[in-house]
This record gives structure tokens, C-alpha cells and sequence, in this order.
């Protein structure tokens, strides 16, 4: 049965799994709040926030997120910063937030997208009566794009889940460090990565079908 | 940061050393990048093929490929690469570890290109094929001259823009043992002991010529795109970026 060393070996297996999961979840949660921060920078009124904003999205768009997790795991203790005293801890949160700040960039582009969308009318309207700008984004602004960024988002958390994996490049014990684990100990390559791919597929196929349906249904709507 | 840590990068060989990665990285990336560009478009031709036997397998292999980590399938090739060539080339066959990197990368991105490809096909007017078809073009001459023509110049822009993705996914093939750019920075600090200064630097090569890909792709039009192949490029480009 494909996958069925998974079972030999349920402690590295499921463990790693969880660790993906984990980080996953942890990444997602900080993509969406450092995204839809910089998004409200982007659309700003006030220039250098709109900078500050378009370079955070070019420059973590435009460099491999593993020399982004070799940076806050090796780089950042260097410069007398750490997440924790604990190494494994320190790694696991190193991953996590680097999957944060890296996906945050493309949520901050979906977002933004998503908030030029809104109809200027709404927002003159809600200024003229009076609500103040941080006001208008809260109750008008932020709310209408909410429909429109949860297709796109759910891509964006299926190349998360993916991307979870070049954490086990800085030694996160996540579901492609159990595979290499089993497959040095075993040599069954085949079978390690196929329960490998069986449990990766578990997560972002569903998600992906989940994706594709909103997406039909969006459509229809429009 | 420590102060003594920059007079090396004076130094014309630790430069030297760098560029061997970087040449190895853009040589990487434009050998895979055919490859797959070939591999892409017959997947995409086959799952818009009218003939089971060739749609259902593409259909299988672009979905299946297109939901996996990159990472696990370059670890992969990387270990049992040499073994599945062996029944071709001998036992003694073994595998370099760039080709493994090679096959690993453009796995995936043959299915991401043939989903770009897909989306440029489908989006033409019915009109197109069905004139070209009352002229008495055959299906293949069809495609051949009318069809792929149009879709590709169509597409070159969002092929451009998966450029930056397949620029930093090279970056990956380091832990397989590829000397590329970051691997190259590895090696560096992990002698002199400065990988923030390493890194800095090789982040910012990285960023120099992915933000040139992504800004000429942005410049560069050959054509009206209809929304809904616009959209259908833009989910792709989401789900598909890696590394």
C-alpha cells in the first residue's frame, strides 16, 4: 500500500505533519496581518508610508524565502537577536516567521488590489459624513474587499503549505525532514516521499478544491 | 553588526567566488526554463487533446505535480536520481547532482507553464479555430499556425513574470549539493564565520535580477489579454510561487 511506511513510522511521520500544519496555520495568521498592514500603507494618503509599503513588497517578493529563513535563523542571533534561548524553539519560530514576512508580501498585493477595487464613491461618501479615514478603511473600505481577496488568498495559503517545506532546509523536523529521516534510515526512497506526497496532498488538495469552487461560484456571482 | 566583518569583500576572490554561483544559478535556470517550456507545452496540448489516453494523464500529472512542494521533488531526484537511469546507462551510472536539480525543478514547472499555456489557448475567440477549421486545416495545422501563434505571444508576459519564480527556486537545488549562488554564500560564511553580511549580499543579487525580470515583464505588451484568462494567470501565479 502506498504511504503505508507512514505507519512504521508514525512518530516521525505524524510529528512532522503536525510541525507542518503548525507552521502553516502560524504562517497564515501572520501573512494576512503583515499583508493587510502594508496594503493600508500602499494606499495611504501619506507618501513615505506608500514607500515604505512598495519596498517591503518588491524586496521580499523578489528574494528566495530561503535565504530569508537563513537570515532570521542564522543572521539575526549574529546581530544579538533571538527568538528563544531554546535552539529548537528558535528554529521553529525562525520558519514560521519567515513564512509570515514572505507571504505577507503577496497578501499585501492581493489586498491592495482588492482595496483600489472599492468604488471611489463609497469612499467619499463615507468621508463626507463625517467618519475619519481610519474610521472609513475599518467600517467601508476594509469590509468591501473582503469578498473579492478570499479566492486569491486561498491560492496564496496553498503555496504556504507547500513552502512549509524549505523550513526543513534550517532543520524544522517538518513532514520532508521525516521523509529524508526514514528514507537515510530505511534507503526506501519510494516509499518514504510517496507517504510524504500523500500526507502534502491531504492538506492542499482539499484546499484546492475548496479554492477552485469559490472561485466558480465568485464568478457566477459577478 | 561587527565592524571588522566588511574589509573582506574587498578581496576580488571572495567576489570570484560568488559569480561561479551566480553563473552557476542563470545557466541552471536556462536549462531548466526550456525544458520545461518543451515539457509544458506538450502537457498543455495534451490535456486539451480530444483523445482520453493523452488528456487524463496530463490532467493527472499537472494537478498532481502542481500541489506538491518543489523542495520534495528536487530531495527526491536528488537521492534516487542515479538510480533510475541506471537500467539505461549501466550500474555504474551515476546521476550529476545538477542534472538531479535539474529534472526536480522542471517537474514543476512544466506543469505551471502548461497551466499558463492552457489558460492562453482557451482564451482565444472559438472564431479563430472554427475559420481555421473551415479552411480545411487539419487539427494539428490548426494549432501549429493558427493557434499556438497567437496564445503564445499572448502569454510571454506572464512567462516573463514566472521568470522571478524560477530565478529564486533555483536557489533550492543548493541543499542537494548544486554549487548555485546560495550555496556558494553558505560556503563563505560558513568559513569567516558573517552570514549577515553573506547574505545581504547574496539577497540583493537575487533581488537585482528578479526585480528587473518582474518590472520588464510588467513594461512588455503583445496584446489584449481577456479578463478571464488574466484572472486564471494571476491564480496561478499566486498557488505556483515557490521559494
Amino acid at each position: 500500500m502506498p504511504g503505508g511506511i507512514a505507519f512504521e513510522f508514525p512518530q516521525l511521520y505524524f510529528t512532522g505533519l503536525w510541525v507542518t500544519i503548525q507552521l502553516s496555520i502560524l504562517g497564515l495568521l501572520g501573512a494576512l496581518v503583515i499583508g493587510t498592514i502594508v496594503a493600508v500603507m500602499r494606499v495611504s494618503p501619506i507618501a513615505p508610508l506608500r514607500w515604505i509599503g512598495a519596498a517591503y513588497v518588491e524586496f521580499f517578493r523578489n528574494t528566495p524565502l530561503v535565504v530569508q529563513l537563513f537570515f532570521l535563523f542564522l543572521g539575526l542571533p549574529l546581530i544579538g537577536f533571538r527568538f528563544s534561548t531554546d535552539t529548537f524553539e528558535h528554529i521553529f519560530r525562525a520558519a514560521a516567521i519567515g513564512m509570515g514576512v514572505y507571504h505577507g508580501a503577496y497578501v499585501a498585493e492581493v489586498v491592495r488590489g482588492g482595496l483600489l477595487g472599492v468604488d471611489r464613491g463609497q469612499i467619499e461618501a463615507a468621508r463626507s459624513l463625517g467618519l475619519s479615514y481610519p474610521q472609513m478603511l475599518r467600517y467601508v473600505q476594509l469590509p468591501q474587499t473582503f469578498r473579492s481577496v478570499i479566492p486569491p488568498l486561498g491560492n496564496i495559503g496553498i503555496a504556504l503549505v507547500k513552502n512549509t517545506s524549505l523550513a526543513s532546509t534550517i532543520g524544522v523536523t517538518d513532514l520532508l525532514f521525516a521523509a529524508e529521516i526514514v528514507e537515510s534510515r530505511t534507503f526506501r526512497a519510494e516509499e518514504a516521499f510517496s507517504a510524504a506526497t500523500l500526507l502534502y496532498l491531504s492538506q492542499t488538495a482539499p484546499l484546492g478544491i475548496a479554492v477552485n469552487t469559490l472561485e466558480r461560484r465568485m464568478l457566477v456571482a459577478r | 553588526m561587527r565592524p571588522d566583518t566588511w574589509p573582506m569583500f574587498l578581496e576580488p576572490a571572495i567576489w570570484g567566488f560568488l559569480f561561479e554561483g551566480l553563473r552557476e544559478t542563470i545557466y541552471l535556470a536556462l536549462v531548466y526554463v526550456a525544458l520545461s517550456f518543451v515539457a509544458g507545452l506538450l502537457f498543455a496540448l495534451g490535456r486539451l487533446s480530444r483523445r482520453r489516453w493523452l488528456r487524463w494523464p496530463s490532467i493527472f500529472y499537472i494537478e498532481a505535480v502542481r500541489a506538491l512542494p518543489v523542495l520534495l521533488l528536487i530531495v527526491y531526484f536528488g537521492i534516487k536520481g542515479s538510480a533510475l537511469f541506471r537500467p539505461i546507462f549501466g550500474p555504474d551510472f551515476e546521476l550529476p547532482r545538477f542534472w538531479a536539480g535539474v529534472l526536480g525543478l522542471s517537474m514543476y514547472t512544466s506543469a505551471v507553464l502548461a497551466e499558463i499555456i492552457r489558460a492562453g489557448i482557451v482564451s482565444l475567440p472559438r472564431g479563430q479555430t472554427e475559420a481555421a477549421r473551415a479552411l480545411g486545416l487539419s487539427h494539428a495545422q490548426t494549432m501549429r499556425s493558427v493557434i499556438l501563434p497567437q496564445a503564445l505571444r499572448l502569454m510571454v508576459p506572464a512567462m516573463m513574470a514566472q521568470l522571478t519564480t524560477v530565478i529564486k527556486d533555483t536557489s533550492l537545488v543548493g541543499t542537494i549539493g548544486v554549487f548555485e549562488l546560495l550555496r556558494q554564500g553558505r560556503t563563505i560564511y560558513t568559513q569567516f564565520f558573517n552570514p549577515v553580511e553573506v547574505l545581504l549580499i547574496v539577497a540583493t543579487i537575487y533581488f537585482v535580477i528578479c526585480f528587473a525580470l518582474s518590472q520588464a515583464s510588467r513594461r512588455l505588451e503583445l496584446g489584449y489579454v481577456p479578463k478571464a484568462a488574466r484572472i486564471k494567470i494571476q491564480d496561478i501565479a499566486l498557488r505556483d510561487q515557490a521559494a
